[in-house]
């Protein structure tokens, strides 16, 4: 459809539109690009005001080292290997899918993503060293060889390893596994219960029940927050996860239950009404004949839920504590904590961590992610 | 369904919003109308530190038999949002010796009503514009590039707002790669986080980077279900670019761009991380900032919860106030 | 072989045990925690402390919003709070931390009588440190211009005219007025350097007048010679800018000197020193204020918990260790321990610099002129404005929580 003439545009429009979109691109990109560079460097460098000295970091190259052009090229084709592998990702899914049988497909995903990481983890932090240390050795001796193994862009993954290691911050990481998990499957739980019965009824209760939900959705959190507070602090629920996950939950079912519906709203109401003749009760139709068509809708839905509850700062901020703190609240403990430069650099790596997930997951549901926002608009 | 069914599949959801969103609204209504302190007494105490003894009269809370402070907790009707609104000083900012507006956004609840409200209304018409420019290029270029495109396009969207706020902080601040370059170019001497309108437009621009690849998705969907026998049928009548653009494809996403508003509002009007994320306390404040604020313990320990909700209420009833045309649209449609 | 594996170990334990032992000499076995501030003395202790196991440090700029929550919980959510004389205030004040004199008697042998923070007898907290701003410089910049290190701020002012002029370092000028805490906190300094009062026997304010008008336009003048983006600058930012070369005089915290010479950020190691705050006039006291920072213990835990976080903080501030560490803070300590640091802050106490006047209504003021004092620097209010601004917002807060009535 798009090559016809309708979209046929004009040399000027067509080179204008690819200035648009780049233009975008750079902005999108730029700070998050950025924002890792600096990670990999000594504070130095990584504030310096001269762009070209950030990027190559030259103190950070002298004063610990870095990557080599070697490195480079090797860690590229590494890259190219899991983008290769990334781009192939539906062919490898079928695969595993067609080999196991009964598991889900999303099951197959999520899997083959943490995977995926934890090999680029390894890959990155490990692999690619090691085997520029050996082209290190081994050309090292040669004259002119040598420059190719030469560090070339000053690079230290000191300030990950203070971060996750000495600060451990894993410990943040898995509350946020623990509560994103939690929020997750309950609201999912909660919510498709909900929203099935709003999309099959024709009471006006149902139509109240959106209404009052589109207001809850309203509410700015603050307003729900000060009403938190003493009842958690009174019943021991300050600065345990559990409480976190309960409120999290409680304040997205609006948005979780308008973005369900509308996909119970795409299923037509045949298919349900053929299993309630068969003798299904209503919650074995939902269970057995819509829910096996629903998937998509509710892994979109699901991948919604992590994002409000990954991203979420003020809540966990004001509910939890110490250890029980999540990654995103913490990094503002981080710049609480940048006493010295290095501190900073190191919340920035801190930073970078929190956001490489996410990254990743935009990657591998990319098409989930957007069907799911145009269900919900398009359907009303 | 039946009724007594669809109930029975409602009822898990309606319990967790009636206990978690209905009933704390309720708490903090009746908060914002209360006071809650410690009893004080006067105490002579005698203080040794490393700098030497001192005797001092300290007002300090009184303990009970647990070793608990005693608090007590009165109504107080509308002065909590008395002394949020200031009344008085607003009466006397519009009176002869006043100082008008200016003298009206020193009080920080308007000061945080005021860029609440440019926040919230600036950034919709930026938001759809640029979201709808986006669409419309996307939708032109080759179907084999989008999906990187729409990747790239999308990061912004799912990124943390506090982290992405400071990934564009660190552009800035100081001498920051971006100062740097415009400060090169323009031979001057910036200094972007002491000028309370450069702080205001990046928080603005944040907003609006980080919700356009939203309105852009949308819009992007919107226009594949466009129907093309019209824009066939305006193509031979001699209708330019623009005019189609005008007559025919905005009509068709209108219904989008009415509910991306409607989200936006809602939204914008929430508008905190950013201000967090920027460390902007210093020029700019939202309400939501300022409830969160006032929620924090301060120096003394005490939380300012009668403030805090009284502010919170206000905020409530400001963006009911925004949405009333929206919820009487969909309310017309319904019947 | 195995012989001589055993011996390179037992060497290398050996070696190993030294070295670490000077930090704890117990094991402990009871899991404690910490909340305290984040500056460098802090780091030193807390990770001495973590040498005797079982220790989880937290350090957080805004320990102080945190501890009060933190620790009225039943069970506290930490069982040591790191503190200053102003933020031992609420947790005083809210009855959360306990005495310590039966522990004092039992395992603080080695602390000095004025170590320990009494209140009414009962000693409340252990002191480690003392501190103060004080004023540090470039030595290469004064001397270059033949300036005479400023006793007053009036000399302060005729300095950096000098330098501006001679444009050697970006601006002549640094200073903690991050709007918020460190802003009020220089607004306190400099206005207790005037010989003025904060609050009146029946708490009500008693800043609002010529002395504060006459504070308030100190501060604008200084802020004419420092970097634009002032109020962003707390003392991070200064030390940053010390380090960068970018400025030549500033009044900082005597703490910040031990990593000022850092070679990992500094490009003007050795450049730096120290002399006493200024002070308002001539023949006044330094404008300054004395702090100290310590620990206390948690009132809501087990008397276990107790003593072991007690011992693991008296491991921590344990003589050795800051003697290993003589450039991290003023310590106080049962040996004197020399350091070139103290230099500022012991001229600045001589001076007569008051103590900082620590209680809740103090940190209320504290607040307001934080916030309050940006618009008069920004020059959207005046003086008068901006001091009637803070007296009002006081006077809501101090009637909010029933000091004023």
């Amino acid at each position: 459809m798009d090559n016809n003439q309708l979209y046929k545009l004009s040399p000027q429009l067509h080179v204008l539109t690819w200035i648009v979109v780049i233009t975008w691109m750079v902005i999108a990109a730029f700070p998050l690009f950025w924002m890792a560079t600096m990670s990999f460097k000594l504070p130095l460098d990584a504030f310096d005001a001269n762009a070209l000295t950030v990027i190559f970091g030259p103190n950070t190259k002298s004063m610990i080292g870095g990557i080599s052009i070697v490195g480079v090229l090797v860690a590229l084709g590494f890259g190219y290997l899991f983008l290769k592998a990334h781009l192939q990702r539906e062919s490898i899914i079928n695969y595993f899918v067609t080999s196991f049988g009964s598991v889900p497909k999303f099951l197959v995903i999520l899997i083959l993503y943490i995977v995926l990481m934890i090999a680029a983890l390894i890959t990155f932090f490990m692999v690619v060293p090691g085997i520029s240390s050996l082209f290190n050795m081994i050309l090292g001796g040669i004259p002119l060889l040598n420059l190719l193994v030469e560090p070339f862009i000053g690079m230290t993954t000191q300030h990950y390893e203070a971060v996750w290691i000495e600060n451990e911050f894993y410990k943040q990481f898995i509350n946020t596994i623990v509560v994103t998990t939690g929020v997750v499957s309950i609201s999912l739980t909660v919510a498709t219960l909900a929203a099935y019965g709003i999309a099959r009824t024709r009471s006006n209760l149902a139509f109240w029940l959106l209404i009052m939900a589109l207001c809850f959705r309203a509410l700015p959190y603050s307003t729900l927050v000060t009403g938190y507070l003493a009842p958690f602090i009174e019943y021991g629920l300050y600065g345990k996860r559990f409480g976190v996950v309960i409120v999290l939950v409680a304040i997205n079912q609006p948005f979780t239950i308008w973005m369900l519906r509308s996909f119970f709203m795409n299923i037509p109401p045949e298919l349900d009404e053929a299993a309630l003749v068969d003798g299904c009760n209503r919650l074995q139709a939902f269970w057995k004949v819509i829910m096996p068509v629903m998937w998509p809708g509710v892994i979109t839905t699901g991948l919604f839920s992590f994002l409000l509850a990954y991203n979420d700062y003020m809540v966990a901020m004001l509910l939890l504590d110490g250890d029980a703190r999540t990654m995103v609240p913490a990094i503002t403990q981080y710049f609480n904590r940048e006493t010295t430069l290095t501190d900073q650099v190191e919340a920035i790596a801190a930073a970078a961590s929190i956001t490489a997930p996410i990254f990743v997951m935009v990657m591998f549901f990319q098409k989930q992610l957007v069907s799911g926002l145009t269900q919900g608009a398009v359907k009303g | 369904m039946k009724t007594k069914t669809f109930l029975i599949f409602v009822i898990p959801s309606l319990v967790m919003m009636l206990v978690f969103i209905a009933v704390p609204l309720g708490i903090s209504i009746v908060q914002s109308f209360q006071n809650t302190q410690n009893v004080l007494i006067k105490k002579e105490q005698k203080k040794c530190d490393p700098f030497g003894c001192q005797k001092v009269i300290s007002t300090i809370p009184l303990l009970d038999e647990m070793g608990k402070p005693v608090t007590k907790t009165k109504w107080v009707g509308w002065e909590n949002y008395k002394t949020l609104l200031e009344p008085d000083r607003v009466s006397q900012a519009f009176s002869e010796e006043g100082g008008g507006f200016s003298e009206l956004l020193g009080i920080d609840f308007y000061k945080a009503f005021r860029f609440t409200i440019t926040f919230t209304l600036l950034t919709l018409p930026m938001v759809i514009i640029v979201g709808l420019i986006l669409a419309l290029a996307v939708n032109s270029i080759h179907r084999r590039y989008r999906g990187p495109v729409i990747f790239i396009t999308l990061l912004p969207f799912v990124i943390t707002p506090v982290i992405g706020a400071l990934s564009i902080k660190w552009l800035f601040i100081g001498d920051g790669i971006l100062t740097a370059t415009i400060e090169a170019m323009t031979n001057s001497d910036i200094a972007v986080f002491s000028n309370p309108l450069a702080v205001e437009a990046l928080v603005l621009f944040f907003r609006v980077w980080h919700t356009a690849p939203f309105v852009f998705v949308i819009l992007y969907a919107g226009l594949q279900t466009l129907n093309f026998d019209s824009l066939e049928a305006a193509i031979i009548d001699g209708a330019s670019r623009w005019e189609r653009l005008r007559y025919i494809i905005v009509p068709h996403i209108m219904p989008l761009i009415v509910f991306v508003s409607l989200i936006h509002l809602m939204d914008a009007y929430r508008v905190f991380d950013e201000i967090i994320g920027f460390g902007a306390e210093a020029h700019v404040m939202s309400l939501q900032w300022l409830t969160f604020d006032f929620l924090m313990p301060d120096d003394t320990g005490n939380r300012s919860i009668g403030r805090a909700s009284a502010s919170a209420m206000l905020t409530m009833v400001g963006i009911i106030i925004l949405l009333i045309p929206v919820l009487r649209r969909t309310w017309k449609e319904q019947r | 072989m195995k012989l001589f594996k055993i011996a390179i170990l037992l060497t290398a334990s050996i070696l190993y045990a030294a070295a670490s032992s000077w930090a704890c000499e117990f094991k402990n076995k009871v899991p404690v925690n910490s909340l305290s501030n984040a500056f460098e003395a802090f780091k030193v202790v807390t990770a001495a402390s973590a040498e005797c196991g079982n220790y989880k440090a937290e350090l957080d700029i805004d320990f102080k919003n945190k501890q009060p929550a933190a620790m009225a919980a039943n069970p506290s959510q930490y069982t040591i709070g790191g503190i200053s004389n102003s933020t031992i205030v609420p947790l005083l004040d809210g009855n959360l931390i306990r005495p310590l004199d039966q522990l004092v008697a039992k395992y603080g042998s080695s602390l000095t009588e004025s170590q320990k923070i009494r209140i009414d007898g009962k000693i409340m907290a252990i002191a480690m440190m003392v501190n103060a701003q004080h004023w540090f410089f470039r030595t290469d910049v004064l001397g270059k211009l033949g300036i005479e290190v400023p006793t007053t701020y009036k000399e302060v002012l005729e300095a950096a005219k000098k330098i501006k002029k001679a444009g050697i370092v970006d601006y002549p000028l640094g200073a903690t007025f991050k709007a918020g805490w460190n802003l009020g906190e220089e607004f306190i300094n400099m206005y207790l350097g005037t010989g003025g009062m904060l609050v009146d026997a029946k708490n009500k304010p008693a800043f609002n007048n010529a002395k504060g008008v006459a504070t308030l336009e100190m501060m604008k003048k200084l802020t004419r010679y420092m970097d634009p983006e002032y109020l962003l600058s707390d003392s991070t930012y200064v030390q940053k800018q010390f380090q960068q070369g970018k400025i030549a005089m500033a009044n900082l915290w005597a703490s910040r000197a031990g990593n000022i010479d850092d070679p990992k950020e500094s490009k003007v190691i050795g450049l730096i020193d120290y002399a006493a705050a200024p002070a308002f006039k001539a023949g006044g006291a330094p404008a300054t204020t004395l702090w100290w920072d310590g620990f206390t213990i948690a009132r809501n835990i087990s008397d276990k918990e107790a003593e072991a976080g007690f011992r693991v903080m008296m491991a921590g501030i344990d003589h050795k260790v800051l003697a290993a560490n003589p450039d991290a803070a003023i310590w106080l300590s049962s040996k004197p321990i020399e350091s070139r640091m103290a230099k500022g802050a012991v001229a600045s106490a001589q001076g007569g610099a008051p103590s900082y006047p620590a209680s809740a209504v103090t940190s209320i003021v504290h607040t307001q002129a934080g916030q309050k004092i940006v618009d008069y620097l920004t020059g959207k209010k005046s003086a008068k404005t901006a001091l009637a601004d803070m007296e009002a917002a006081y006077l809501v807060t101090a009637k909010e929580s029933g000091y004023v009535k």
